[in-house]
């Protein structure tokens, strides 16, 4: 009886968080004058993709999703491999300073973007690499976020196996690469998702950096949908729509990779 | 059986480490050189392109610039502005209410989705999925929908509520509710990260461990307030630190839906960085401003890890 | 027989030569910030220019209007800035002092334009120091716009000029169809309520005050003129409940077009979108002499040439070029409901033919532009809010305009 009660609250829940997600589809199929309306209109007499045709064919959106992928996945690959060996530093070896080393890694997140720009800006214009893909790239590279969650997470993964390797003679990165990595697999995974997540929404830094509209992301391509005096719902949500199906493939594609894989290296304990 | 908890480890693992450089000389002969090649990476990248603008933009809180043309050195007087500027204050006050609000509801709702989505049930897993999935929206996604959400006059909530006779709010008009809403705005966003760390957390406790319980005869309850939390210290430590500091943080869903209005009500103190910065050309004050800021964070953040720290130890 | 396909061959290629040779288009690049239906209009405009000839290529990048000027300073202070912009008028004060822009005189004269065709006020407020640093392609005013079928429906018979007339025409319309009175936004959402304190601007101005004082330095509205001006914004909303509370932008717009509002107070902007409503019977008029003479806040779209790190005369030509096409075919600009600024547009077909804009042209003879001091931007949003939250929490007229003075002094120290 719990149980089939829990169960409903837990159903009900869902269709609580999904509500603002069905509605953001059901106005990306309006006609823009349909949106705005006196009285409730739930459902659209006649839903209409006008919206997704306009926003794909007057846009160069295919383009700024490539960009996007493009970026996200090469920014993920190379934060997953900073961050890691730092965290295996701060989370393995002990050395005088290492509490302050930390400190000042975390520091690194406590500052806001915003007051970072114009110096970013003149940065990369020093270093002529404005207005390149790279330059969207980089900033992102060492993320502090990830640094924090994995070593907090390689603090709590027993050390009964590095033990033995190390009695068996292996080095520091053969420890790293087959013991500690496989074992902080879902710490990894929330940190690949924050990184790629991250990377795809950023929106300030890449529409600073970029002058070439056909080298945006896909974020901030579609920020453009939004009227200098007005605000065009249907075709808003359009954009989000197109923009976020990527990431959200991704998402469920690998969920079950990562599930299984967990599963398959039988650590427990 | 073992009677060490695994939060206890590094602790232990670290006077451990110690003894390991005597015992292993391939160890001890490499430290040195793991240590550089391992934390290079990182720490370069890091350096160039996160501290340099940080430290550049404490330099440039000393000076008045308006980004075009040249600066003029004023020493602390940005600071000594700042404190008796009534906009600073209160959109600090503003994110203070933002932090208030939103770090609790987020913390516990994702601990107890986590909960949720740990079962291997179909539903288990449909819960993961949905709760998550706001995530990966941009912040100007977000902010519109909700904003169009919440609309006064045309929105869908205000639509509902008049269909079944109860007057519309002003969700986000009204300077009593205008924050709470973009705090609920925030929870669908992005509680489902929290879900993922929590849950991440809860596989790492073996099931010896519960099976134990289970055997002692322990009830759900008392499993999960006398295991499952205690066993999640790191994890929650984690969620508590990062949740903090991204509410400090909060700036474009706050701007999208609200623009920091009615009257500025809701106007954070990012925002008003920003527009100080880029609208009204005083980049000096805006840098200054955000120093104050970045320095309560790391104050507060600090405060939380090395108190836990010692808590394990 | 090979000889002459030789020679036909040679030939093919010397012309394929020429062709390669002859006159490549330069490229020009250009930043705008319009978006949406401003946006698809520009667009169009920016198409046809590049197709009416084949030297110059126009490579527009857009910008969303609340990011354009972040990203614009920060390209200017690297010497990044494309070959051409769209700046507001109000927003020239910050950038030109800085030596940023380049004075355009012996550019205009080079490039034969006929500065004696341009509307003079807009114009004028491009000049700094007898120097000319913009060219303004457009002037878009505060006006007013009114619902032909509620007004029917009301017995209004006069579109109100004075503001006696406006509340009793307001009134009638709301007692007698239900609909709101006046949609003047007064909240801020994802769009600020500038409104209020352009309306604000409008009435001191009609009764021949500025904001701010001739030096700029210090308010100028907590006196009878101010008195005035607030109380009619403030009686508006809460004596004779005429504007519905806590309305922003979007809904002030939205209730308007879906002809549920009388009378709407807004930039001319919004025309295209009304014109879009099928059923929506309106018209439009410049921003009525409620408190004296005609007065309305206007501000205004302006090509300006950044400097770059090489002056290079021969763009700067063709940047030219462009600029006095798009000025010149102002009508097609006119679509998006703003007014055009080269006289000689008035008296195209097209132009005339578009309904309601004879209406307001007369509008751009009695604007004003924003003060100008680079402080106007922080000002500008001080204002916005002591407003919004004097007239949300009924303040009387000494209280709201005391705070206001005291806010905006603070920021003029």
């Amino acid at each position: 009886m719990k149980k089939i009660l829990l169960s409903i609250v837990v159903a009900v829940l869902i269709a609580l968080w999904l509500i603002p997600l069905l509605w953001l589809i059901i106005t990306s199929l309006k006609l823009e004058n349909d949106v705005v309306t006196d009285h409730l209109t739930l459902f659209s007499a006649s839903p209409t993709f006008k919206n997704y045709i306009k926003a794909m064919t007057t846009t160069p959106i295919k383009q700024w999703l490539l960009n996007s992928f493009f970026v996200a996945s090469v920014t993920t690959v190379l934060t997953l491999f900073l961050d890691s060996t730092m965290a295996f530093v701060l989370s393995r070896m002990r050395f005088r300073g290492r509490k302050a080393l930390y400190l000042f890694v975390l520091a690194g997140m406590m500052a806001p973007f915003e007051s970072m720009i114009i110096q970013l800006y003149l940065e990369f214009n020093t270093f002529k690499l404005l207005n390149t893909l790279a330059a969207v790239i980089i900033p992102r590279l060492a993320l502090p976020v990830g640094v924090f969650i994995l070593t907090q997470f390689f603090n709590g993964i027993p050390t009964a196996l590095e033990e033995a390797a190390y009695i068996d003679g292996a080095s520091r990165f053969k420890v790293f690469t087959s013991v500690i990595l496989p074992l902080g697999k879902s710490a990894m995974f929330a940190v690949a998702i924050l990184s790629f997540i991250g990377s795809w929404n950023d929106f300030l830094w890449p529409l600073i950096s970029i002058s070439n509209s056909a080298k945006y992301t896909v974020t901030v391509g579609i920020a453009n949908f939004q009227g200098t005096h007005g605000t065009e719902y249907a075709l808003i949500m359009a954009g989000a729509v197109i923009a976020s199906i990527p990431q959200i493939l991704i998402f469920l594609f690998f969920r079950k990779n990562i599930v299984q894989g967990i599963a398959m290296t039988g650590i427990k304990g | 059986m073992q009677s060490r908890k695994p939060g206890l480890y590094s602790c232990s693992a670290g006077f451990r480490f110690f003894e390991w450089r005597y015992y292993y000389m391939h160890l001890a002969a490499h430290t040195k050189r793991d240590l550089i090649l391992f934390s290079a990476p990182f720490l370069l990248v890091y350096m160039a392109f996160l501290v340099f603008p940080v430290v550049y933009g404490i330099y440039l809180s000393f000076f008045d610039w308006n980004i075009l043309s040249g600066k003029v050195f004023v020493g602390f007087r940005n600071f000594v502005q700042a404190f008796s500027d009534e906009k600073f204050k209160s959109s600090f006050f503003h994110t203070l209410q933002f932090v208030a609000l939103s770090t609790p509801i987020l913390i516990v709702v994702g601990f107890l989705m986590a909960l949720i989505s740990v079962r291997p049930t179909k539903l288990g897993k449909t819960a993961e999925s949905i709760f998550f999935l706001p995530y990966m929206f941009s912040t100007t996604v977000v902010g519109t929908l909700w904003a169009w959400l919440l609309q006064k006059n045309f929105g869908l909530v205000n639509q509902l509520l008049q269909a079944i006779g109860l007057k519309g709010v002003g969700w986000l008009t009204d300077p009593n509710i205008a924050m709470l809403s973009i705090v609920m705005a925030t929870l669908w966003w992005t509680a489902g990260f929290n879900m993922i760390l929590f849950s991440a957390g809860m596989k790492q406790i073996p099931d010896e461990i519960y099976e134990s319980a289970r055997l002692d005869g322990a009830g759900k309850f008392v499993t999960l307030t006398r295991i499952t939390i205690p066993l999640l210290k790191d994890t929650t430590l984690l969620v508590v630190i990062l949740q903090i500091i991204a509410s400090f943080k909060v700036f474009g869903q706050v701007y999208v839906m609200t623009g920091g209005g009615p009257y500025g009500t809701t106007r954070v103190l990012v925002q008003y960085v920003y527009e100080t910065g880029f609208n009204y050309f005083k980049l000096g004050y805006a840098s200054a401003m955000s120093m104050i800021l970045f320095f309560v964070i790391l104050v507060i953040s600090a405060a939380q890890l090395l108190s836990s720290k010692d808590e394990g130890q | 027989m090979k000889k002459n396909r030789l020679v036909l061959a040679l030939g093919l290629i010397l012309m394929a030569l020429m062709t390669v040779g002859a006159q490549k288009p330069i490229e020009i690049s250009f930043w705008s910030l319009f978006t949406g239906g401003d946006g698809e209009f520009f667009d169009a405009m920016v198409k046809a220019f590049n197709e009416s000839q084949n030297e110059i290529v126009m490579k527009t990048d857009t910008v969303k209007f609340t990011n354009y000027y972040t990203k614009l300073t920060a390209a200017l202070s690297a010497k990044n800035a494309p070959d051409v912009v769209v700046v507001h008028q109000s927003q020239l004060v910050n950038y030109v002092p800085n030596g940023v822009f380049l004075p355009l005189d012996e550019y205009v004269q080079k490039a034969k334009i006929d500065l004696s065709t341009f509307s003079p006020a807009p114009l004028n407020s491009c000049k700094f120091d007898g120097k000319l640093y913009a060219i303004p392609l457009d002037v878009h005013p505060l006006v007013m716009y009114y619902n032909k079928d509620l007004m029917a429906k009301a017995g209004v018979t006069k579109v109100p000029e004075t503001l006696s007339e406006l509340i009793s025409a307001a009134k009638a319309i709301q007692d007698k169809t239900g609909a709101i009175g006046i949609a003047l936004d007064n909240t801020t959402a994802t769009y600020k309520a500038y409104t209020l304190t352009r309306m604000f601007m409008s009435l001191l101005m009609e009764q021949n005050t500025t904001i701010l004082d001739a030096s700029n330095k210090r308010a100028n509205f907590n006196n009878e003129a101010g008195v005035k001006a607030y109380q009619a914004l403030s009686d508006m909303v809460n004596k004779y409940k005429l504007v519905p509370k806590q309305l922003d932008y979007d809904s002030s717009v939205s209730s308007f077009k879906l002809g549920k509002a009388g009378f709407h107070f807004n930039g001319v902007w919004t025309v295209g979108a009304f014109e879009s409503q099928s059923g929506l019977n309106f018209g439009v008029v410049q921003f009525p002499a409620l408190l004296g003479k005609n007065a309305g806040w206007t501000d205004s779209h302006t090509f300006a040439v950044p400097v770059q790190k090489t002056i290079d005369p021969d763009r700067i030509m063709a940047v030219m070029k462009f600029i006095d096409w798009m000025t010149q075919h102002g009508e097609m600009w006119a679509k998006a409901g703003h007014i055009p600024t080269r006289t000689t547009v008035y008296s195209k077909p097209e132009f005339k033919n578009l309904p309601h804009r004879a209406e307001y042209a007369d509008a751009a003879k009695n604007t004003f532009s924003a003060p100008a001091t680079p402080k106007w931007g922080e000002l500008y949003d001080a204002i916005s809010d002591s407003l919004e939250e004097s007239i949300a929490l009924n303040k009387d007229a000494k209280a709201a305009l005391d705070q206001l003075e005291k806010k905006v002094n603070d920021i003029l120290k």
